[in-house]
């Protein structure tokens, strides 16, 4: 998978690309612990580009929302179908702040 | 990976114990079930149920060492298909109930994934002079302890119409 860390004013945003799988999951998990800790509060998940996901996946994002959660900031995804679809199945959109999409996301951040 | 075809609706698949060799595995299983079915839906929800259970055999049959082999069989049976995952690592006493945890567990979802993936699915440990009962979920079997110095294989069968 391929993971690009951007930057938009004080929200930190990490663009995950192709498959997000147990593979990837130290990673990943290492990168946005990174960003938790050292970042301002408002994190960005954009997985719209991810083409499939498993459970190990939803591991690292449970982990980087607990840490958020932790430090009273705000973690968002953007998911692509096949991600939304499993985040569905295992009912973590009830817990997880999803938006439509990037532009969206970012909105949502920026006002707080 | 390794791949041997059985005819032209069976094949094997062979990969390391090794989490990086299960996305090649899991996308060349789309591929049939794709050719099989027709069905998109139907060739994701195999695999993800496949990557699930491989996963399993990864981290908890295998504890993650490396140099074990994972074999996969996968046939098309008239308007089903069967994926045979075939390891020869820590057996199962149990297949677990699929239960979806509290959101704070960051693991134990694989399960709930698996019977929302599939039809139906089982598993059986069998050696030479010992086949273990057929687990279906939450079945308890026999206590393995004493199959750890003997070789065994434990096969979980996952089937899905389509």
């Amino acid at each position: 998978m391929v993971i690009n860390e951007q930057k938009h004013d004080d929200i930190d945003i990490v663009v995950l690309s192709g498959r997000f799988v147990m593979a990837d999951a130290p990673e990943v998990r290492e990168r946005l612990k990174t960003l938790v800790e050292a970042g301002q509060g408002k994190l960005l998940v954009n997985m719209e580009s991810v083409t499939f996901i498993d459970s190990s996946a939803c591991a690292v994002l449970i982990s980087a929302f607990k840490a958020m959660q932790l430090k009273t900031g705000r973690l968002v995804l953007v998911n692509s179908p096949i991600v939304q679809s499993l985040i569905e199945l295992t009912r973590l959109h009830t817990v997880f702040e999803i938006m439509p999409n990037a532009e969206a996301a970012i909105a949502a951040l920026a006002a707080g | 990976m390794l791949a041997r075809s059985e005819s032209n609706y069976a094949i094997t698949l062979a990969i390391r114990s090794e989490a990086e060799q299960v996305s090649l595995l899991c996308e060349a299983l789309h591929a049939l079930c794709l050719y099989a079915s027709g069905s998109v839906e139907c060739a994701l929800a195999v695999q993800q149920a496949a990557a699930e259970a491989i996963n399993n055999v990864v981290e908890h049959a295998y504890h993650n060492q490396p140099d074990n082999e994972i074999i996969v069989g996968w046939c098309q049976e008239e308007r089903q298909i069967r994926v045979d995952i075939l390891d020869e690592g820590l057996s199962m006493a149990r297949l677990p109930k699929p239960v979806l945890p509290d959101f704070e567990a960051e693991s134990s979802r694989g399960w709930w994934i698996i019977n929302a993936s599939v039809d139906k699915y089982f598993y059986q440990t069998i050696c030479d002079t010992f086949a273990g009962p057929v687990l279906h979920p939450g079945g308890m079997g026999t206590d393995f302890k004493d199959l750890e110095n003997i070789p065994h294989t434990n096969i979980l069968t996952l089937l899905k119409r389509f």
